[in-house]
């Protein structure tokens, strides 16, 4: 058996401001050391070619969620019981109750509602011209959605989105940002905690959640653990990927020509846009037993980074990895993870996403936009803002 | 070869319908059929295909 000090170990800092405004020059550091590096800052492993994250993602008897996907072990024991940090048989009662709401036949429903705000959305931001991208589309879209569907009480919603964001940097390597967040996804907890059963509407996916527990399907103090997965990963994320996707499509105006003169390309270009930018750029694994990657020996109780984002600009994997092209169709991206933990919201945010792009494309013949302000966070990748000009397609009708 | 789905996963996405239209498809209620499971090795690549877009590793492919 090879060992593991055979495992490339670099000095890497992954979380300074320059690298995680770039992150792409470090992740091909990584990718060329080694199919598993060692990241001596972090005392962890990361993983950065596709074929080796994806395989670790299938492989979730020797890649365990259990002890948390984060770098710091507060929030690897705040996150205990969060559906995210789980292993069967505990994740797969926790799944069923939100596929029962999130799969793809469950929200096939909501298709033409949302499809309807996304168009009262872009319409009056493309008449008007000038608008942020981040905040007047990107984020109204999924806010207006997402908390909807959970049934959150009015008073409270305004502070949901700055905890989401803190939910997911408070998972980054102990230190000053880390510190930052940690407090705020407490209060996230605190505020889902506060919230009483029947202040959720009737029939919400929130709702579902509390019913499931009082059918006695999952234990009750897994209630807010899974409230929590929702307000968290459900708004960033799609936020992030809608905001690159504006982004992306103004510096690539061809791109955008392609998608409007044939929508059909819709699904591929979102999927484009989630493989080049990935929302989510990593989350950890832990081993359970000495494992092989890709002839390197992991040892049993390594705590290892699934570089999704490195994963999606593989060269190994993909052609020109840093081109932009909407009909390379990448359908098997690791933007959602994969497999038990797949994204359980995937179909949710796709049909945001396709619904947003539909009416856009209905509407704009180039976007122009100024500089975008990053937002730093230790996990996921997107923008704060982003100044965007619209030029509307001729009147036609 | 045969193609079978882990019923508890597939949560319907429908990808590996699109990838082998012979071997599964959505029905009108949203699940997945898996209309032949014994994969003939012409339909082998879209096969594999399906397994390899499954979002959730819900298919498994046996030789
Ligand atoms: C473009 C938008 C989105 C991206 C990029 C994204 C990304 C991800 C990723 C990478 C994972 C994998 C976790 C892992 O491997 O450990 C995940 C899991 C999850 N996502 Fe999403 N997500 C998005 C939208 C959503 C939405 C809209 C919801 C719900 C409303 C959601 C709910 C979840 C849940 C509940 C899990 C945990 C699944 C499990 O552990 O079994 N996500 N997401
Ligand atoms: S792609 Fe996977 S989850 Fe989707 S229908 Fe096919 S087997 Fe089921």
């Amino acid at each position: 058996m090879t060992s593991t000090s055979e495992i490339p170990s670099l000095d890497l800092d992954l979380f300074s401001d320059d690298v995680l405004t770039d992150p792409f020059p470090v992740y091909e550091r990584i990718r060329n050391a080694g199919p598993v590096v060692y990241l001596p800052r972090y005392r962890s492993y990361a993983m950065g070619r596709y074929a080796d994250v994806r395989a670790g993602l299938a492989d979730w008897e020797s890649f365990s969620s259990a002890q948390g996907i984060g770098l710091n072990d507060l929030a690897n024991a705040a996150t205990q019981g969060m559906i995210i940090a789980t292993d069967p048989p505990e994740h797969d009662r926790l799944r069923d109750v939100l596929a029962s709401r999130l799969s793809p036949k469950a929200i096939r429903q909501l298709k033409d509602d949302i499809e309807r705000r996304a168009d009262e959305l872009v319409a009056p931001l493309v008449r008007q011209g000038d608008f942020d991208a981040v905040d007047d589309l990107a984020r109204a879209f999924p806010i207006s959605i997402v908390l909807d569907l959970i049934g959150l009480p009015q008073n409270g919603r305004d502070k949901v989105l700055g905890w989401a964001d803190a939910a997911f940097s408070a998972s980054g390597p102990p230190g000053p940002r880390t510190d930052a967040a940690f407090p705020l996804l407490e209060d996230q907890l605190a505020y889902l905690s506060s919230i009483e059963p029947d202040q959720l509407t009737p029939g919400s996916m929130g709702r579902a959640i509390y019913d499931a527990a009082a059918a006695g399907r999952i234990r009750q103090e897994s209630c807010v653990p899974l409230m929590s997965a929702y307000v968290t990963a459900g708004l960033d994320t799609t936020i992030n990927a809608i905001s690159n996707a504006v982004w992306y499509f103004a510096h690539n105006p061809e791109q955008w020509d392609l998608v409007r003169l044939d929508p059909t390309l819709i699904p591929s270009a979102f999927n484009e846009v989630l493989r080049i930018e990935s929302p989510v750029q990593f989350f950890c694994r832990v081993a359970t037993r000495d494992v092989d990657v890709d002839g390197l020996t992991l040892a049993a109780g390594s705590r290892v980074m699934m570089l999704y984002a490195s994963a999606n600009r593989d060269e190994r994997k993909w052609a020109d990895p840093a081109r932009f092209d909407v009909r390379r169709n990448p359908v098997d991206h690791l933007a959602f993870g994969y497999g038990m933990h797949g994204c359980a919201g995937q179909g949710l945010a796709r049909l945001e996403g396709h619904s947003i792009l539909a009416a856009l494309a209905r509407r704009v013949e180039r976007f122009e936009v100024g500089a975008p302000v990053r937002r730093i966070n230790q996990l996921i990748r997107g923008l704060d803002a982003l100044p965007t000009t619209v030029r509307p397609v001729a009147e036609t009708a | 070869m045969r193609i079978t789905v882990d019923e508890a996963r597939c949560e319907g996405y429908g990808f590996c319908a699109e990838a082998a239209p012979h071997l599964l498809e959505l029905d009108d209620e949203g699940d997945l059929k898996v209309l032949s499971e014994e994969v003939a090795p012409g339909d082998a690549a879209n096969a594999e295909a399906a397994v390899r877009v499954c979002p959730v590793a819900a298919l498994r492919l046996e030789p």
